[in-house]
């Protein structure tokens, strides 16, 4: 049986003066990185890299805007977002940041423009239980040791990348322009279906739906000035025949 | 679909709500003392369908649990009981063709001729879904939303079952659903509780489109039946078709067949067909039963115009054998159940 | 016969103009004057303070921190940091030791618990020997016309406890760590000591004081193939990249140091660094004049030992910095890097030696 001879594999060939120069020119760049370093680490907590506009990071809310819709936590992929009951009977999202992904979904479907993004990535707990954040910890920004004096940016050109430091603090909250709100309402599609069940009154966080009983007729009216497009008696109608439609102003 | 129910919408309307006999009591205890504990309630569950609280089937009875605290007291139960203010029908109805059918694709308890009037409906377009009452191995009912012929491979689909099944609570649910409309089959209690439905809330005028009747004497409760029936030896796992022929009933198993005179099980027939004296199911659009045709075949009364849609199409498809069907057959047993009339206790 | 004591200590006495004056206070307090003359007696200033523990010491301090520093530099990061960070972290090594007094020396079950405690201790005594006759300017303990091949003789014993610290501790990485170190002993050793051989023949003698003296032109400039040889056998014999063969840290987690925890590995640590120290100061000897530069008025003999160190920390930061610049050898590259290039070079280097020896005679 004749054997296939086998190739030897070879590295690549480099002849002397080559080693020597490519030798000495590494040595070059380490002594002159040595004296003049080109040091790419930022010096945190003394100072803190410049994050850009669109930076997601911690998440504010702003209650007297919030409609109660439950958009935020329908959305949020991470089922981070809980709605819990308020005193006064509203619902208010909390936040589990053991789950959040930061991916900002809520901010953009909140309806009344109530959840805002901040640049804040360094929040730290202690335990797990304090990674759900509760509704009150959500107004303000959390608190915050500053200790950073500068703010470092990279600069990037085409040959060379370094640090750029400024004197100053990065600002932590965005103000960005609130949201285009479409303003629905609640409507009843098809009023003889009604049964008079009087749900969507009860559900309304607004005070919108009323009703009134008199000469064996059931009078529901819906305020439009007070609905607020939450959707909440639209999900609730037992019959189904409540819709948001566009708001018509006179 | 949606315009004719009116998507303009509107942020005013009215609800007529109905007298209330006992004026310082919730709608559902109305219900209870008017309907139910006079044992006029023909477990029909319309009220149930209806009904936003939480009225249900609590054992054999139709009830609200906690109905001091969850009854919105809104008045729907008391609107679309067919028993609140009973009207009762009875004799042959009104109809445009008598006939006798015999599905030729279907196998069901005689001719198929019920499965074969859905199927076709939902072939032709005029309904998405039918709901049908399927059985379990212990012979309880279950519903099931009918969309394609080939779901009907189950055979337990077809037949009758000679207990409840909770037809309208389902109905109300498809019809939340449905894009083109539903068909549904039932006994005359419940053809009577879904007119009621359509006469008070428009929105199952719109999506209710074929309603099928049975022929029906009385109807016996899920736990007393079975137990009757095994006392008289029936093995309910070996257990194939039951019958009622000729006043016996007769219940055939895989190794054998059980007969008794119907007549026996009188003091386990549900308490609300005493007082039932609809044999034909007169309000329906078309009546399906066995009797008054020959054996295989079933007996269709075609009363409304849909149903005669049906029927044509069946027969330009080919689909079912046609046959002649015999209305004096029917007397007998529309006069036994015209008897009832005198169980009604008017007060 | 405190008499002949006091004779000896007072006739080999470090010189150093800048106390002088302190000095001539000393007699009228009795003990101290004493102690004084026994702590400027060469030999023990020499071991004590330069080139030994004292010098030493203080390499050992910061030679790590500097070697993290330069590679972090060029690496494009900053090395040790956080420590003292207004200074730049420069207390590290101290830190270091003091984590290692308080951690919990562990012999596993399968060690040879003798060796295994001892070895660390006892080569730490083998690597400092050296140190007596190696002279910084004109600070010598023990002079001897044979110091050089001493020094060397002690230099091939290094890598023996290596392997005894790897053997103690009876563990695969170890073994195969110290396995490599044997490797890598055979691969360095004849061109290092022919190299060293070379220099001996140049000067004519191995006196390292008079080498010193002989040193006009610098040998680094005589001989350069010997220098680069040399150095080249250095770092191997110390385990620096590209030869990090041995302890390579992410194939083998440290070689023959791997069960070592504790203040017997802070002292293995430290071993390390140790070593080049001495081959560096050895380096400084043959190769670069050893204590010969400008004479700094004031500090006499010092000045010699001052420009000796400074040499010394030269050698020792270019043979830190190659770290961050080279990969690592395979074992087999290395094997072969050590038998047919350096071997040529160090023949090429003796006989470069003895054409300098021929044409500076003739």
């Amino acid at each position: 049986m004749k054997m296939k001879s086998m190739k030897k594999v070879v590295g690549p060939e480099y002849n002397l003066s080559e080693k020597i120069k490519t030798n000495v020119y590494a040595v070059g760049v380490a002594m002159q990185e040595s004296v003049y370093p080109h040091t790419m680490t930022v010096f945190y907590p003394r100072e803190r890299k410049k994050m850009p506009d669109n930076y997601r990071g911690f998440i504010l809310f702003d209650p007297d805007k919030c409609i109660s819709c439950f958009n935020c936590s329908f959305v949020c992929p991470a089922n981070a977002i809980r709605m819990k009951e308020a005193p006064s009977r509203r619902y208010y999202p909390t936040v589990d940041y053991g789950r959040c992904i930061f991916c900002h979904f809520c901010i953009d479907s909140c309806s009344g423009g109530a959840l805002k993004a901040t640049k804040i990535h360094d929040v730290a707990y202690k335990d797990m239980d304090e990674m759900f954040t509760p509704t009150e910890e959500m107004i303000e920004l959390p608190e915050i040791i500053r200790e950073d004096k500068k703010y470092v940016e990279y600069e990037i050109e085409e040959d060379d990348l370094h640090l750029k430091r400024t004197k100053g603090e990065d600002y932590l909250f965005v103000e960005v322009p609130p949201p285009i709100q479409i303003p629905m309402v609640s409507q009843c599609i098809d009023r003889a279906s009604c049964i008079g069940c009087r749900v969507c009154e009860e559900m309304c966080e607004s005070g919108a739906i009323s009703s009134s009983a008199e000469n064996g007729m059931l009078r529901m009216k819906i305020d439009t000035d007070k609905c607020t497009g939450c959707g909440l008696c639209v999900k609730e109608c037992s019959m189904q025949i409540l819709m948001l439609k566009l708001k018509k102003f006179e | 679909m949606a315009a004719a129910i009116g998507a303009a919408g509107q942020s005013e309307w009215e609800v007529a709500v109905p007298e209330k006999p006992l004026k310082d009591k919730t709608y559902f205890e109305n219900l209870k003392a008017k309907v139910i504990d006079t044992n006029l309630c023909s477990r029909c569950l319309t009220c149930a369908a209806i009904c936003p609280g939480g009225i249900t089937v609590v054992g054999n009875k139709v009830d609200f649990p906690d109905y001091e605290t969850k009854c919105l007291d809104c008045g729907a139960c008391v609107r679309v009981c067919p028993r609140f203010v009973y009207e009762p029908k009875s004799g042959l109805g009104d109809y445009i063709e008598f006939i006798a059918g015999r599905s030729k694709r279907f196998a069901g308890q005689d001719g198929a001729m019920v499965t074969e009037l859905l199927v076709s409906a939902i072939e032709m377009g005029m309904i998405d879904r039918g709901l049908f009452a399927g059985r379990d191995e212990k012979w309880a009912t279950e519903m099931f939303h009918v969309r394609e012929p080939e779901q009907l491979a189950i055979t337990t689909l077809g037949g009758t079952k000679y207990t409840f099944a909770d037809v309208l609570p389902e109905l109300k649910k498809a019809v939340m659903f449905t894009k083109r409309g539903v068909g549904i089959v039932g006994t005359p209690c419940i053809v009577s509780g879904v007119r009621k439905l359509q006469q008070e809330y428009p929105i199952f005028r719109e999506r209710v489109k074929l309603v099928v009747g049975l022929f029906c004497t009385e109807n016996f409760h899920y736990d007393d039946i079975t137990k009757f029936l095994q006392e008289k030896g029936v093995d309910f796992s070996k257990l194939v078709k039951t019958d009622i022929i000729k006043g016996k009933f007769i219940s055939t198993m895989t190794d054998g067949k059980v007969k008794f005179k119907v007549a026996e099980a009188e003091d386990i027939i549900a308490s609300g067909c005493n007082v039932c004296t609809d044999f034909t199911a007169v309000e329906s659009d078309a009546s399906v039963g066995s009797v008054g045709s020959e054996k295989g075949f079933s007996t269709v009364a075609v009363r409304e115009e849909n149903a005669k849609k049906v029927i044509e199409y069946i027969k330009e498809k080919g689909y079912a054998d046609f046959g002649e069907a015999d209305t004096s057959q029917l007397d007998f047993l529309i006069g036994h159940k015209k008897k009832r009339e005198e169980n009604i206790k008017r007060d | 016969m405190v008499n002949t004591l006091m004779e000896t200590v007072m006739s080999n006495q470090v010189s150093i103009p800048l106390i002088e004056p302190m000095l001539d206070l000393l007699p009228e307090i009795p003990v101290l004057q004493y102690m004084v003359a026994f702590m400027l007696w060469k030999p023990l200033f020499a071991v004590l303070i330069c080139p030994g523990l004292t010098v030493g010491g203080i390499t050992l301090l910061f030679f790590p921190w500097i070697e993290r520093k330069l590679c972090g530099r060029a690496q494009w990061r900053v090395g040790p940091h956080e420590i003292v960070w207004w200074l730049g972290g420069v207390i590290q090594l101290l830190a270091d030791t003091l984590r290692f007094l308080f951690q919990e020396v562990i012999v596993h079950k399968d060690a040879h618990r003798p060796y295994f405690l001892q070895f660390p201790f006892l080569s730490f005594m083998i690597f400092l020997l050296p140190l007596l006759f190696i002279p910084a300017g004109t600070i010598v303990a023990i002079q001897t016309p044979y110091a050089i091949q001493i020094i060397l003789a002690l230099v091939c014993l290094f890598p023996l406890f290596i392997l005894g610290l790897g053997w103690a501790s009876n563990s695969r990485f170890a073994y195969i760590g110290t396995v490599r170190e044997a490797f890598m002993y055979f691969a360095y050793e004849i061109p290092f000591i022919i190299a060293a051989i070379a220099m001996i023949i140049l000067y004519g003698t191995s006196d390292p004081l008079l080498m010193a003296s002989r040193q006009s032109i610098p040998g680094i400039i005589l001989n350069p193939v010997a220098a680069l040889v040399f150095f080249i056998g250095a770092a191997m014999a110390t385990s620096r990249m590209p030869f990090e063969i041995a302890e390579s840290d992410q194939e083998l987690c440290a070689g023959p140091h791997v069960e070592y925890s504790g203040i017997a590995f802070g002292l293995i640590y430290v071993l390390c660094y140790e070593k080049a120290y001495i081959l560096s100061a050895l380096m400084t000897i043959l190769f670069l004049g050893g204590g010969s530069g400008p004479a700094i008025a004031g500090l006499g003999d010092l000045s010699g030992a001052f420009w000796f160190v400074v040499k010394t920390y030269l050698v020792l930061t270019t043979l830190f910095m190659l770290r961050a610049v080279y990969p690592r050898y395979r074992l087999d590259q290395g094997l072969k890097l050590g038998w047919s290039p350096m071997l040529v070079m160090a023949l090429i280097g003796l006989a470069i030696s003895l054409v300098v020896v021929a044409v500076r005679v003739i």
